[in-house]
């Protein structure tokens, strides 16, 4: 029959025995978008000057996200839930200090300085927001259904929104929301509080507005028409329309996207890397993205279904809900079914913070799922 | 526990659902976007980065029948704006504004339309200074969209001489467009717009070529991917001689009217001036709406052909039908007499001739221009007869003459009496057409197009001015050989009797001021009276009278008298021709 063994937390086990819990689709989708995603980044900076582009900061990125994720996934991940108090405070002193001496560049203030590197703090507080609201959640006996009982957890939640909303970075600080719904969601907060939630919150959205930069504002208005200022603020969602579709079926070939070599599309190596995979790899390139995207969330959402505790289960939850929301927006935005926000494509995207963040998320997972206990035969 | 996790558990698989419905609808997306209409965004993609550059083709030549150039070409910039280009108009337009020299409207003007074709340029203007043209390089990156070209301008290096046959230029027209578009015209093109820059625009306009440039979105050209050279228009030969145009425009200096010289055998026309003229040059880079309104309202029409469009009447020159009527009518003959008593009883009516002739036979009535004569000479021919002898003479008609816009005149008869008058045709109708008064309307082109039927012995020729196409190397392509357009069937003595007559005209008659040197002269003078001033002054002739080998036609609006103002034209212009044909070599080519 069926027994259960469950090994004891922080137990030395050999090399061997770690490296056969170690969900390796999940890793193989892992590395497989960090390739796909390294060989677009190089083909969206490749001049003829510097043939190889950001290849070298971005194997870089690489390297220290590697480790990263080692050590994450090493780590024991209650450790991180018992010091929440530390990962929430660290989390809001680094976004209020950004907003106050951050380096700013293309219009926003999102950057810390640390030495000769540049960090992203926004990126950081991703995962810090999933440990604190992982840990709370998995605390209680009962879900929180009540309206007071969810109101914490949006007080929690509003400062870090508010925070990078003002650095301004619209998409991040809707991602702090993505994770939050998603989290509660999984912590089975019933569905009509959930419903009532969004619908709140779309209904305050047009209160945001006046707050808006008026070149946020600009690049919303032209999602819905692009083409009423094709030169200007429709500039970017045609270009990178026309990028993918010229793709075709098979792609132009690595390197041959003239849309993308040509620089028609704008900000390609970041927000727009997925324009380069539509035009340079065609549909099948695309597709397949999107397909180990898919696998990816699939085996999150098999190792936060499986995990030892709910703790673990609402960590993979939220980097799930995370890693989920940006695919979706970004793709979606560059397909022009989503307004433009300035979201990164997880793992694709050329940025080291949001790099490394998403790959100490993996590492968590794989932590969790290193822990889960063990269904033999 | 259990029933914790089993809910944690479900609502795990139908957020897994959610996502995968989410990225499935991008999928779908991406179907349509890559499968259904990759060959469309393709399409955009090589719009995006193809520039196509039109090469523009020079325009071919005109040379005159000895190859004086008479149409040439000057090198020349144009500015244009590329929309797709242009990122800030604001700042740039106003620059260029600046830096060209116009009013900013003019270019935001431009611009609108240039916005309308995002890929094409769009001509803001031609024909810019060099040093213009320099700054605009070398600000290249900061005037991103501002495009230079280099483009022909036309040039007319004798000015006004002879405008009306070379014609113009100007910008295609909406119109004109619409059927031309076919045929590879692009809005801002420029076109002939009359004379033979219209007529034989095809001959002229040659092949632009085309380079296909690869480039990035900075508007940086990277390479030329295709490259097609433009073929040059060819050459049109006209079968003008400059000298004899020179001498018509020189005669008619200060005086309005016209000057047609044409080889009576062949209908090669050597001269056709109309007075007052205008300099084409004006118009080929671009005419400006002031100047424009200056040139059409001119009250003495300068832009208007009178060789060709202007129909007035013929006067006194008319009296060649009535007489050719008469005489291969049987009405009279050379030997007949009549007595001019200076007026003519018509009923109640008296038509009263400026003098009394006396006796006067056929000839003798010819060269004094008896008016006598010719009222009784048209009354027993009749107004049908009159009529049909000047249509076969070409009149009321145009004489399809390779110009565009021709003026057909009027003959008239009891129809056209009844429809344009609602009155019948009384007798003093056809006295007043035998002489040329009345309603008889007639153009230049048409009174040397039947005066040279008489010289050559009863055939209409069409009158031409283009004589052989050639390539731009100079191989002929086509020539235009001479198109009879019907026969006279006049009986030989008709003739003989009424060209004696015209002869008898310049030797002692009323065109004795046409007299040149050495050459028997024919012709006939007229004073018509109009109802707008003073008569018109005509002279219609040939030379050499035994053996014609040119007709001249000259009229003065206003000028009174043939004899007085016509006919010293007509004699200057056969002078000139005459030492033509004395000088080494004649007329060029003209030896057939």
């Amino acid at each position: 029959m069926v027994r259960t063994v469950t090994p004891r937390v922080g137990e030395p086990r050999s090399v061997r025995r770690r490296l056969r819990q170690v969900d390796w689709i999940l890793v193989g989708c892992t590395v497989a978008l960090v390739v796909v995603g390294t060989l677009a980044v190089t083909s969206a900076t490749s001049t003829p000057q510097q043939p190889l582009g950001l290849l070298r900061p971005r194997l870089a990125h690489v390297a220290v996200g590697a480790t990263v994720l080692v050590a994450f996934a090493a780590l024991p991940y209650r450790s991180l839930g018992e010091g929440w108090k530390v990962v929430y405070g660290v989390n809001l002193a680094l976004l209020a200090l950004t907003d106050l001496v951050g380096r700013t560049a293309l219009g926003a203030q999102r950057w810390l300085a640390v030495g000769p590197v540049s960090v992203q703090p926004s990126e950081l507080s991703k995962l810090a927001l999933i440990v604190t609201l992982a840990w709370s959640l998995s605390r209680r006996s009962s879900p929180p259904s009540r309206w007071t009982e969810l109101l914490p957890y949006l007080l929690h939640t509003a400062p870090l929104v508010l925070l990078v909303f003002l650095q301004p970075d619209l998409g991040s600080a809707l991602s702090f929301v993505a994770i939050l719904l998603g989290m509660l969601w999984a912590a089975g907060v019933p569905r009509g509080q959930l419903a009532g939630l969004v619908a709140a919150g779309l209904l305050a959205s047009p209160l945001a507005w006046p707050l808006l930069k008026p070149y946020q504002r600009t690049r919303l208005l032209a999602f819905l028409d692009p083409n009423a200022d094709p030169l200007g603020a429709g500039y970017n969602l045609i270009q990178s329309k026309i990028a993918i579709g010229s793709g075709g079926l098979w792609g132009k070939g690595l390197f041959a996207g003239t849309q993308n070599t040509l620089q028609f599309l704008p900000m390609q190596h970041t927000d727009f890397v997925f324009a380069v995979i539509g035009e340079e790899l065609g549909f099948v390139g695309a597709v397949g993205v999107l397909l180990l995207f898919w696998l990816w969330l699939w085996r999150v959402l098999q190792v936060a279904s499986s995990a030892r505790d709910r703790f673990g289960s609402y960590l993979c939850v939220g980097v799930a809900s995370m890693v989920a929301f940006h695919v979706l927006v970004n793709v979606g935005m560059s397909v022009g079914l989503a307004p433009p926000t300035g979201i990164p494509l997880p793992f694709v995207s050329y940025g080291g913070t949001a790099l490394v963040a998403q790959l100490a998320g993996v590492g968590v997972v794989l932590s969790v799922a290193a822990r889960r206990p063990k269904i033999l035969f | 526990m259990e029933g914790k996790s089993a809910s944690l558990a479900s609502r795990l698989t139908s957020l897994g659902m959610s996502l995968t419905v989410a990225l499935g609808a991008l999928v779908v997306r991406l179907w349509q976007l890559q499968v259904i209409q990759g060959d469309y965004y393709a399409q955009l993609a090589d719009t995006n980065r193809l520039r196509v550059h039109r090469v523009p083709a020079p325009r071919g030549l005109v040379v005159d029948r000895r190859g004086v150039p008479l149409v040439v070409n000057r090198p020349s910039f144009s500015v244009s704006i590329l929309a797709m280009e242009l990122r800030e108009p604001a700042r740039v337009l106003g620059e260029v504004a600046r830096l060209l020299g116009l009013p900013e409207a003019e270019v935001w003007a431009r611009w609108e339309a240039a916005r309308k074709r995002p890929f094409e340029p769009v001509r803001v203007r031609r024909d810019v200074g060099i040093a213009v043209v320099t700054v605009l390089e070398e600000r290249r990156e900061e005037l991103r969209g501002v495009v230079v070209e280099a483009e022909p301008v036309r040039v007319y290096p004798f000015g006004t001489t002879g405008a009306h046959v070379l014609g113009y230029l100007g910008e295609v027209s909406a119109e004109e467009l619409e059927a031309l578009r076919p045929k590879g015209y692009r809005a801002g093109d420029l076109v002939g717009k009359a004379g033979v820059e219209r007529q034989y625009d095809a001959v002229l306009r040659g092949d632009e070529g085309e380079q296909v440039v690869e480039v990035d979105a900075a508007g940086r050209p990277l390479r030329v991917l295709r490259e097609q050279a433009a073929r040059p228009g060819n050459t049109l030969v006209l079968s003008l001689d400059w000298e004899l145009q020179r001498e018509a425009e020189r005669q008619l200096q200060g005086l309005s009217g016209a000057v047609v010289a044409m080889d009576p055998r062949t209908g090669e026309v050597l001269a056709m001036a109309s007075s007052p003229s205008f300099d084409p040059n004006a118009f080929s880079v671009g005419i400006s709406p002031r100047e424009w309104k200056l040139l059409s309202e001119d009250r003495r029409h300068p832009l208007l052909n009178r060789a060709t469009a202007a129909a007035v009447e013929p006067g006194s020159v008319f009296k060649i039908v009535t007489g050719l009527a008469a005489l291969q009518e049987g009405r009279t003959s050379s030997r007949s007499t009549f007595l001019c008593t200076g007026s003519l009883q018509l009923g109640r009516w008296v038509f009263r001739d400026l003098q009394a002739h006396g006796v006067v036979d056929f000839t003798a009535g010819v060269a004094q221009s008896c008016n006598v004569m010719f009222w009784l000479l048209g009354r027993s021919v009749g107004p049908d007869g009159l009529a049909a002898y000047a249509r076969r003479l070409g009149f009321g008609q145009p004489t399809g003459v390779d110009l565009p816009q021709e003026a057909a005149g009027v003959i008239p008869d009891r129809q056209y009496k009844e429809r344009t008058w609602r009155e019948p045709w009384y007798p003093g109708d056809t006295l007043n057409m035998a002489i040329g008064q009345g309603f008889v309307l007639v153009t230049p082109l048409q009174v040397a197009r039947a005066v040279s039927a008489v010289a050559n012995g009863g055939t209409l020729v069409r009158p031409q001015v283009a004589r052989a196409v050639l390539s731009p190397e100079g191989r002929v392509l086509r020539t235009f050989p001479p198109v009879v357009q019907g026969s006279l069937g006049l009986s030989p003595s008709t003739l003989a009797a009424l060209r004696r007559g015209l002869e008898a005209v310049v030797e002692r008659g009323t065109g004795q001021a046409a007299r040149v040197e050495g050459l028997r002269v024919a012709g006939k003078t007229g004073s018509a009276e109009t109802p707008r001033g003073r008569p018109h002054a005509w002279f219609a002739g040939y030379a050499p009278a035994e053996e014609p080998r040119i007709a001249v036609v000259v009229l003065v609006e206003h000028g009174y008298r043939g004899g007085l103002s016509a006919a010293p034209i007509a004699q200057a212009m056969l002078s000139r021709w005459w030492q033509g044909q004395h000088a080494a070599g004649g007329l060029g080519w003209s030896a057939r």
